[in-house]
């Protein structure tokens, strides 16, 4: 497998923007995950010899973080946040709910490739809307079973996960809707700090 | 206890600190490790290793140190003048027995089956540091692969892995092929490769080494002794000429290990996988072990030692007689120590009186004391080093750490080009360098003296790397066509392949050859014909081969690792060898055969051939080795080699 052209050349604009090329492994991976869906050796590999730097490093860099994936993923991907606040406000519920209507277990992937979701993280940082999830890099807060629900079909109907990332494209509003919806980090006011990925020099919003 | 600072000393560039309530003045710089150290008092560490940089993450070595408000890391902390450190306070303790109970969380106890049992830091502090108990119950830790091959060599054992990081900065810092990361984090943190790949370095054998528990095993090693029982012989390893010291640790008579013995101006305690897995050839059983005369179109027999000299010398004789003694060729090997090839040469040229003798097949042009000027150590002082071809690395693999070690500390820059090069692009290359190192093997060494010659505006020294582990001593020793001992010219003779083809041709009558000689089975089909065109074949060796297989006397010798000797490397560094196994005959050592041997034709003025008695002997003759003692270098200059 080899890289887009256009993968290839945002992983080498990462690399002119640090003083040592190994602080670019980040945004080098996100855009393989981008790209790819998940972090395949093959990608890593590319990554390393567009950095110099050695297989070996890059995916000791990527298993560090929860949030690039070592395997194929689910189109979406969900996070359930069971942390205290969380806990407290009801989250066994909502992971029992969700164990239920997608069929299988935290950590795995629905049999329809639709979802990938997990349990095991730790506090999102939304602790005010808790009990919490995150749905593609958006919170979802004060979660019911029903609104669980509604943002899961709401997926299913929307764009494939790769327009999403940690800082993602500005103006795509999330189709998803659901009442508590708000990106990732921002304040529970709803003011949004969106950043570019691929254009580090437009500031933020 | 309260203690009192130090009271400042003179401005030496040293600092007085306390620790423990007694002083020492070290240099500025000085981790308050190293400090405690010097004086005796033990702080135990995991991740802390004397050659990689300090990074702190385990945490064991933690210390108090007065006006800090928490404790410190003795690996991390320079000292400071005045600073007060105690280490064996209850704090302490609590926090070492903290630390313990923590790594033991998750460990899964192998010791009675763990290879490292016996010699591992984990079982070792526990035992002197631990709490003694647990309060983590036994059956539900978190569990990891075990006994995962990460090469032909290395098996890992996620499981006892304590995430010291040693083995990621090994890989980081001495050879920089970042082969062996940490993934994963937390309590899921394991130590693995990319993708589960196999390790693909030329110094994986030091990993085992450099973890401080039973991760990381050889696999050559795995169950095949405890620590305890293992005799300890420090030596040399054989396998080429750098002269790394090492350990070789034998049990019920066979060597099961070798072991980095820590020269910093040699190994600086890495070996080579070459040379770490060579040791099983020197337990083989195939040995040559009773003295044998094999007259030609006669009956072979089983003989004593001393009557093998006597025919060896009746045989030497007789073809003296007939034909003269330039109808003797003799040939030593790069694999004798310094004692044999020192006594090989004065029977060569002062009892049997031939002037052919060789250790190598290949012509030696005379030494240029220039060539070796340059050591090992010195190589990180150098701003630049030129390295001519493959061949310096691929025979001494060791250098390729030292080179990565004056790169990496100094910023030197490594120039590794064809043997060809033009010396005036070289010359360019390393234009601005204050000092410049010029790398090159044997066959490149009128090369190696042409781009030192062309490199102007720095200092040169250059290196040659030699042959097998004791082809500089060979050379010292005058086991040189048309140079004896000390390199004082003598008169001409037949180098190594010239002497095998002037003995198929008939041209020479008899051979002497003190073996193991690999080098001379490479010389094939000539090495046959001579064998059996000669009217005598003398040969002391150790190993049954051609050689041995033609041999009308033959001699058994003993093996590397079966004697006492010395040495040179290819810096001339004079190195003891000793015994890790029992000799696999009871014929006397070469040195003493060679000693009867030369009695037996004539020779008054020789003793009786002990190996100290013949070193010292020689260091009386030749005044380089006098002055490099044991372990020192012996160095020649330009006058003495004329
Ligand atoms: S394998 Fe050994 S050296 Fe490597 S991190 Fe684990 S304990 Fe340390
Ligand atoms: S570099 Fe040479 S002496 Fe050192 S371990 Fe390797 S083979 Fe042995
Ligand atoms: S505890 Fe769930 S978001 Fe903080
Ligand atoms: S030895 Fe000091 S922190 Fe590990």
């Amino acid at each position: 497998m080899s890289l887009s052209a256009a993968t290839r050349a945002e992983i080498e604009t990462a690399r002119e923007r640090y003083p040592q090329a190994r602080s670019a492994i980040l945004p080098a991976l996100w855009a393989v995950q981008h790209e790819v869906g998940h972090l395949s050796p093959d990608g890593m590999e590319e990554v390393a010899r567009i950095l110099h730097v050695t297989a070996s490093e890059v995916e000791a860099v990527s298993t560090f973080y929860s949030m690039y994936f070592q395997k194929p993923h689910g189109r979406h991907e969900v996070i359930v946040c069971i942390n205290v606040s969380c806990a407290l406000r009801g989250a066994d519920d909502i992971v029992a709910h969700l164990e239920r209507s997608l069929g299988c277990e935290s950590g795995s992937t629905t049999a329809d490739g639709e979802f990938t979701w997990s349990s095991t993280v730790e506090c999102l940082g939304a602790c005010g809307g808790a009990p919490a999830m995150q749905l593609d890099h958006r919170f979802v807060e004060n979660l019911t079973p029903e609104s669980v629900d509604a943002t899961l079909a709401a997926a299913r109907a929307s764009s494939p996960h790769a327009t999403t990332g940690p800082g993602d494209a500005v103006g795509a509003e999330p189709a998803a809707a659901s009442s508590g919806e708000r990106r990732r980090g921002a304040p529970a006011g709803g003011r949004t700090r969106p950043r570019r990925r691929t254009k580090p020099e437009a500031s933020d919003g | 206890m309260t203690q009192t600072p130090a009271a400042p000393g003179p401005d030496d560039g040293r600092v007085g600190v306390t620790i423990d309530g007694r002083e020492v003045r070290v240099p500025k710089g000085t981790l308050v490790l190293d400090a405690a150290t010097e004086l005796g008092i033990h702080i135990p560490i995991y991740c802390a290793h004397a050659k990689l940089d300090p990074v702190a993450v385990c945490r064991m070595c933690l210390v108090h140190i007065e006006k800090f408000p928490k404790p410190q890391p003795a690996c991390a902390t320079t000292v400071a003048e005045g600073m007060v450190v105690t280490t064996n306070n209850a704090e302490v303790t609590k926090l070492r027995e903290g630390v313990l109970e923590f790594l033991l969380v998750n460990h899964p106890l192998d010791c009675p089956v763990c290879d490292r049992g016996g010699e591992c830091d984990l079982q070792d502090f526990t035992f002197r540091y631990g709490p003694g108990t647990s309060r983590f119950p036994i059956t539900e830790k978190v569990h990891f692969a075990k006994a995962l091959p990460l090469s032909q060599h290395i098996e890992l054992d996620q499981e006892r892995c304590i995430l010291c990081w040693r083995c990621v900065r090994y890989y980081d810092e001495i050879t920089g092929e970042k082969e062996i990361v940490l993934q994963q984090r937390g309590v899921q943190t394991l130590v693995t490769t990319f993708n589960g790949e196999q390790l693909k370095s030329n110094f994986q054998g030091n990993l085992p080494e450099v973890c401080p528990v039973g991760a990381l095993t050889h696999r050559e090693y795995r169950f095949r002794a405890r620590p305890w029982e293992l005799q300890r012989a420090p030596s040399v390893c054989p396998e080429c000429s750098y002269g790394c010291n090492i350990n070789a640790d034998s049990r019920d008579f066979e060597i099961k290990r070798f072991a980095s013995r820590d020269n910093p101006l040699v190994d600086d305690m890495w070996l080579c996988d070459r040379g770490r897995y060579s040791f099983p050839q020197w337990n083989t059983s195939e040995r040559v072990r009773r003295p044998q005369l094999r007259p030609r179109g006669g009956e072979q027999r089983d003989v004593t030692a001393v009557e093998a000299i006597s025919a060896a010398a009746r045989e030497l004789r007789a073809v003296v007689d007939q034909h003269g003694s330039g109808a003797v060729g003799v040939l030593g090997s790069a694999l004798n120590t310094n004692e044999e090839l020192w006594l090989l040469g004065r029977l060569a040229r002062d009892v049997i009186g031939t002037p052919h003798i060789d250790h190598q097949l290949e012509p030696f042009e005379k030494l240029d004391p220039a060539e070796h000027a340059l050591g090992i150590a010195d190589i990180e002082e150098c701003d630049a080093l030129v390295v001519l071809g493959a061949e310096p690395e691929a025979e001494a693999p060791v250098l390729t750490l030292r080179l990565f070690k004056a790169e990496r500390k100094r910023g030197a820059r490594v120039h590794r080009l064809d043997h060809g090069a033009d010396p005036s692009r070289i010359a360019s290359a390393v234009r601005g360098a204050k000092t410049i190192g010029v790398i090159a093997d044997e066959t490149n060494r009128a090369h190696a003296a042409r781009v030192a010659a062309a490199i102007t505006g720095g200092a040169v020294r250059r290196l040659t790397v030699t042959r097998g582990v004791n082809g500089r001593g060979a050379k010292d020793m005058g086991v040189l066509p048309g140079l004896a001992a000390g390199y004082r010219s003598a008169p001409s003779g037949k180098h190594g392949r010239e002497i095998l083809e002037a003995a198929a041709s008939g041209a020479l009558r008899a051979l002497l050859i003190l073996g193991p000689n690999p080098a001379l089975e490479t010389a094939g089909d000539v090495l046959q014909r001579a064998l059996a065109r000669a009217d005598s074949v003398v040969v002391i060796d150790s190993r049954p081969g051609v050689c041995a297989g033609a041999a009308t006397v033959l001699i058994p010798g003993h093996a590397f690792f079966e004697k006492h000797g010395t040495v040179t490397n290819l810096e001339g560094r004079v190195q003891r060898i000793r015994p890790a196994l029992p000799p696999a005959t009871p014929t006397p050592t070469e040195t003493r055969v060679l000693s009867s041997l030369a009695a037996e034709l004539g020779a008054r003025d020789w003793d009786r051939g002990e190996p100290s008695a013949v070193n010292r002997a020689l260091r009386a003759a030749l005044a380089p080795y006098a002055a490099a003692g044991n372990g020192g270098r012996a160095t020649w200059v330009a006058e003495a080699v004329a």
